[in-house]
C-alpha cells in the first residue's frame, strides 16, 4: 500500500516508492541518497518541513515535495 | 596564505576557458620552496572541511555550521620538508552533478587544475553519505585520498572503523582524523606529502559498474566519442555518465563536434521504453556500493537513535513553541546587538569629537587657512569617524550570527519560517539573508548565495536594499528619538522595522510576476546537528562578514564624507542654501515637496544617503547649521513631514557599497540599474500615499 510522505507519522520507518518531483528537485534528492527503494524515517512531521533520517543525517523537506514522493 | 578573489574567474572558466595548464605536475614557485604541489579539499557541507582546511594552513577564514554556504575559493599554504603544499578549499558540496556554479567550479578544477592531490573529506558518523562524493571524483581522477574526519565522535559512539579495509575496498589512501586533535594535524601533513611522494599508497579508485542497461548505452556513447576534440581533458566515462543524467553542458560542448540527435534519440527511447531515469540509477548503484564497503569495513552500532539534537528539536522546532523561541531568540538577538554597541558608540563619539576639535584648534593656531581646517576637519576627520562609528555595532551584530549559526540555530530559524516564505515564492533560506541584511545590506546581499533558484536569487538580490540596515537604523534612532516619547519611538522603530520586511517580501513577490517561471526548488536542507560554537570558528566568521563592510562600506564612507563636504562647502562661505547641496535640494524638492511634504533641506540630505546611509544625519547637521539640530527640527518639521520622512529614507535606495555588491553578484549592469530605481520608485509612491493622507487627518 502506498502513501504519500507527508502522510507518514514521525518514528516510521518507509520504503520510497516513487518521487514525482522536478528534474532538479529529484536529481538532488538522488544526491543525498533520497531516491526509490531506499528506506528513510521520518523524524518530525508536523507543521513546518518534514524532517527525514536517512543515513545517519537529518535532512527537511517542504511539505510540497513531501507531498509528491510516495512511499510504501 | 594565498587569499585570492578570483572567484569570478572560476565562475566563467566555462565559457572562457582562461586557465592556464600546468606542464607537467609540479611547477616551480620563486622563492624559498623549490617545490610546489596543489592539494584540492573536496568535501559534503558540515564535514569540517574548513576546520582541516584552517588548521593545517593556519589562513583561518570561514568555518561554521551552516550546510552549503563556503563558496568562495580559499587557498592556504603549508610547508613540509621544505616543499610547499599550496592547498585549495573547495565549495561544499553534496554531488558533483554540475547542477550549481560550487558543482561547476569543483569539477573544472580537478580537470583543468589538476591538481596533485584530491583530498574528500568524509565524516566518520556519516561515511555512506560523505563517500558517495569520493565515488563521483573517482570518475573524474585517479589521485583522490580520503581523509575521513570526525574520528572522536565515532570513538564516542564506540564505531570501529578500519582505515585498511576502507582504503582497500576503495583503491586509493585513508586516514583516520580528528580536526580537535593536534596529532591529527602532524599525521595528515604526512600523508599527503607521502601520498604524493612515496609509492606507499595505491592509487586504484574502486570502479562502479552500472546496470548492465546503463553500461551498454556508457559503452555506446563511449564509442561515438571516443576521439574527440572538445572536452579532451575529461575522462571519456565520465562525459558519457553526464550525457545519460541529462547534464546540459556535455551536451551542448559535443554537438558542437557530433550530430548527437541520433543518439540522444535513442537514449530517450531506451528510457521510456525500459522506464529508467539514468540518473537516479546511477545514484542508487553508487550508494549501494558504498552500503557494501562501508558495512564490511566498520564494526558498531549504526542503528537510528534519538539524538540530543533530535531531543532539542522537539522543543525549538515545536510546531507551536518553536515561533515564540524564535521570536524571542532575535529579539534577543537585537536587543544584545544593540545594548552592548550602544554605550561603546557614545564613548568613542565622544572621544573623537574631542580629537577633531583638537586638531581643530592645532590648525586654527597655525594659522591654516579656514577652507583647509574645514575640509581637514569637517571632511576628513569627520569621515574616518563615521565609519569608525559604525564598526562596533557591525562586529557585535555578526559574531552573534555567528554564535547562531555555529551553533546549528540559523538552519533551524531558516526551517521554521519555511512555510511563512513560501507565501512569497521563496524558502526558508531566504530569510536567512534578511537577517544577515539587518547589518549591512551588502553583506545579505552575499549571503544571498545560499539560495539556489538563480531567480528567487535576482529577486531576494533587488529587494534586499527594501531592509534597513544599521547605518537606516541610526537614522531612525535619531530622529524618532527628537519628536517622540521613548516608547513611542521604540514602537515606531518596530514598526518600520516590519514594514521593511514586508516591502522586501512585497517587493520579491512583484517581481516575481514579471520574470519567466522557472522550476521551483522546494527546500531541501540539511539539519547539521547542535554543537557548542568555538571561539575561533566564531571569530573567522565574524570577520569574513565584518570584512566585508569594512572593506567595501570604509572606502565608501571615506569618500562620501569628503564628497558631503565639497557639495555642502563650496562655493567656499555662503549660507547651506546656496551650495552646491542646496541648489541640488531644491531641484528634488520640486517633485518630492508636493508630493511627499520633503523640503530641500530634508532631501539632501538623502542625496548623500545614497553614498553612506551613515551620513544622512551628519549632513543634516551641516544644513540646519542655525543652533542645536534636535531643537531645530523640532520646530521646523511637521508631524505628516517627519513621518514621511522616516518612511522615505527607510527604503528608497540602496548606498553604493550595495549596488557594488548587487553588480558584482548578479554581473548584470541592468539589474545594477533596476536595484536603484525600483526602491526609489515604490517607496515615492507609498510615501506619497501616506503623506497626502496623514495631511488630510492631522
Ligand atoms: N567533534 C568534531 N567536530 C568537528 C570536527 N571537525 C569539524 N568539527 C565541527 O563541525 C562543524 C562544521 O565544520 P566546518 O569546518 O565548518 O565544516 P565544512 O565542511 O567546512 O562546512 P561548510 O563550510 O558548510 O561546507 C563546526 O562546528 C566544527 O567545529 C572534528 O573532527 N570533530
Ligand atoms: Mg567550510
Amino acid at each position: 500500500m502506498t502513501k504519500a510522505l507527508i502522510d507518514v507519522k514521525a518514528g516510521e520507518k518507509v520504503d520510497i516508492f516513487s518521487i514525482n518531483a522536478g528534474f532538479k528537485a529529484h536529481n538532488f534528492l538522488a544526491d543525498l541518497g533520497i531516491h526509490e527503494g531506499e528506506k528513510v524515517r521520518v523524524v518530525k512531521n508536523d507543521y513546518g518541513p518534514i524532517i527525514l533520517e536517512v543515513k545517519n543525517t537529518r535532512v527537511a523537506i517542504g511539505r510540497g515535495l513531501a507531498q509528491k514522493i510516495l512511499v510504501k | 596564505m594565498h587569499s585570492s578573489d578570483d572567484q569570478g574567474r572560476f565562475r566563467n572558466i566555462r565559457k572562457k576557458k582562461r586557465l592556464k595548464k600546468r606542464k607537467g605536475k609540479k611547477y616551480y614557485s620563486s622563492k624559498n620552496h623549490s617545490i610546489e604541489h596543489v592539494i584540492g579539499f573536496l568535501g559534503n557541507p558540515n564535514v569540517g572541511k574548513s576546520s582541516l582546511f584552517n588548521e593545517l594552513t593556519g589562513s583561518h577564514q570561514h568555518i561554521g555550521n551552516w550546510p552549503g554556504k563556503t563558496v568562495e575559493k580559499k587557498e592556504g599554504h603549508f610547508i613540509l620538508a621544505d616543499e610547499y603544499f599550496s592547498v585549495i578549499d573547495l565549495p561544499g558540496t553534496y554531488s558533483l552533478s554540475g547542477r550549481s556554479d560550487e558543482e561547476i567550479i569543483t569539477e573544472e578544477f580537478i580537470v583543468q587544475e589538476r591538481p596533485d592531490l584530491v583530498c574528500v573529506i568524509a565524516d566518520a558518523m556519516r561515511l555512506e553519505r560523505t563517500l558517495y562524493l569520493a565515488l563521483q571524483a573517482f570518475e573524474l581522477t585517479d589521485k583522490v585520498a580520503i581523509i575521513v574526519n570526525m574520528i572522536d565522535v565515532a570513538e564516542k559512539h564506540n564505531l570501529e572503523i578500519s582505515r585498511k579495509k576502507l582504503a582497500s575496498l576503495l583503491g586509493v589512501p585513508v586516514i583516520l582524523v580528528s580536526a580537535l586533535r593536534d596529532s591529527s594535524l602532524i599525521e595528515l601533513k604526512k600523508f599527503i606529502y607521502d601520498a604524493i611522494h612515496t609509492d606507499k599508497y595505491d592509487f586504484h579508485p574502486a570502479k562502479i559498474l552500472y546496470s548492465s542497461k546503463i553500461e551498454a548505452i556508457i559503452r555506446k556513447i563511449s564509442e561515438q566519442i571516443a576521439d574527440r576534440k572538445v572536452l579532451k581533458e575529461y575522462p571519456v566515462r565520465w562525459i558519457a555518465i553526464k550525457l545519460l543524467e541529462g547534464d546540459n553542458w556535455t551536451r551542448s560542448e559535443l554537438s558542437k563536434e557530433f550530430d548527437l540527435e541520433t543518439l540522444l534519440k535513442t537514449l530517450e527511447e531506451i528510457k521510456e521504453k525500459e522506464s529508467i531515469n539514468p540518473k537516479v540509477e546511477i545514484a542508487k548503484t553508487k550508494y549501494s556500493g558504498l552500503h557494501t564497503i562501508v558495512t564490511q569495513s566498520v564494526k558498531g552500532d549504526l542503528e537510528f537513535k534519538e539524538t540530543i539534537s533530535d531531543k532539542i528539536d522537539k522543543i525549538v522546532l515545536h510546531p507551536i513553541f518553536g515561533y515564540p523561541i524564535l521570536i524571542l531568540i532575535y529579539a534577543l538577538f537585537f536587543f544584545i546587538s544593540f545594548s552592548i554597541s550602544s554605550p561603546i558608540i557614545e564613548g568613542m563619539s565622544y572621544l573623537l569629537n574631542l580629537f577633531a576639535e583638537y586638531i581643530r584648534s592645532l590648525m586654527i593656531q597655525s594659522s591654516s587657512p579656514e577652507i583647509i581646517t574645514s575640509f581637514v576637519v569637517d571632511g576628513i576627520i569627520a569621515g574616518i569617524s563615521a565609519f569608525l562609528l559604525f564598526l562596533p555595532l557591525i562586529i557585535i551584530f555578526y559574531t552573534l550570527v555567528a554564535i547562531m549559526e555555529d551553533s546549528g540555530y540559523l538552519a533551524r530559524s531558516a526551517y521554521l519560517m519555511d512555510r511563512f516564505m513560501n507565501k512569497f515564492g521563496l524558502q526558508g533560506t531566504a530569510f536567512l539573508s534578511i537577517v544577515m541584511g539587518f547589518g549591512c545590506n551588502a553583506a545579505g546581499i552575499l549571503a544571498t548565495r545560499i539560495i539556489k533558484n538563480p531567480k528567487d536569487r535576482i529577486r531576494m538580490i533587488v529587494s534586499l536594499s527594501f531592509i534597513p540596515c544599521a547605518a537606516t537604523l541610526g537614522v531612525i534612532a535619531f530622529i524618532t528619538g527628537i519628536f517622540f516619547e521613548p516608547w513611542k519611538a521604540s514602537l515606531i522603530m518596530l514598526g518600520l522595522y516590519a514594514f521593511s520586511i514586508f516591502l522586501t517580501l512585497i517587493s520579491s513577490s512583484i517581481l516575481r510576476l514579471f520574470m519567466e517561471k522557472e522550476e521551483p526548488l522546494p527546500l531541501i536542507l540539511e539539519m547539521p546537528e547542535y554543537r557548542k560554537p568555538i571561539l575561533k570558528n566564531i571569530y573567522y566568521l565574524t570577520w569574513s562578514r565584518a570584512g566585508v563592510f569594512v572593506k567595501k562600506a570604509g572606502t565608501f564612507i571615506f569618500s562620501a564624507s569628503i564628497f558631503i563636504w565639497i557639495l555642502s562647502n563650496l562655493p567656499y562661505g555662503v549660507s547651506p542654501e546656496f551650495t552646491i547641496l542646496g541648489y541640488l535640494g531644491k531641484v528634488f524638492s520640486f517633485i518630492t515637496y508636493p508630493l511627499m511634504g520633503l523640503s530641500w533641506e530634508m532631501i539632501a540630505p538623502l542625496v548623500f544617503g545614497f553614498a553612506a546611509k551613515e551620513t544622512i544625519i551628519v549632513a543634516l547637521g551641516v544644513i540646519y547649521a542655525s543652533g542645536d539640530l534636535k531643537t531645530v527640527l523640532l520646530n521646523l518639521w511637521s508631524l505628516p513631514q517627519v513621518i514621511s520622512f522616516l518612511l522615505f529614507q527607510l527604503t528608497y535606495a540602496p548606498c553604493f557599497a550595495t549596488i557594488a555588491a548587487v553588480k558584482s553578484e548578479t554581473n548584470s549592469y541592468k539589474w545594477s540599474l533596476f536595484s536603484i530605481l525600483w526602491p526609489l520608485f515604490l517607496t515615492t509612491l507609498i510615501t506619497t500615499i501616506v503623506y497626502q493622507i496623514l495631511r488630510l487627518i492631522v
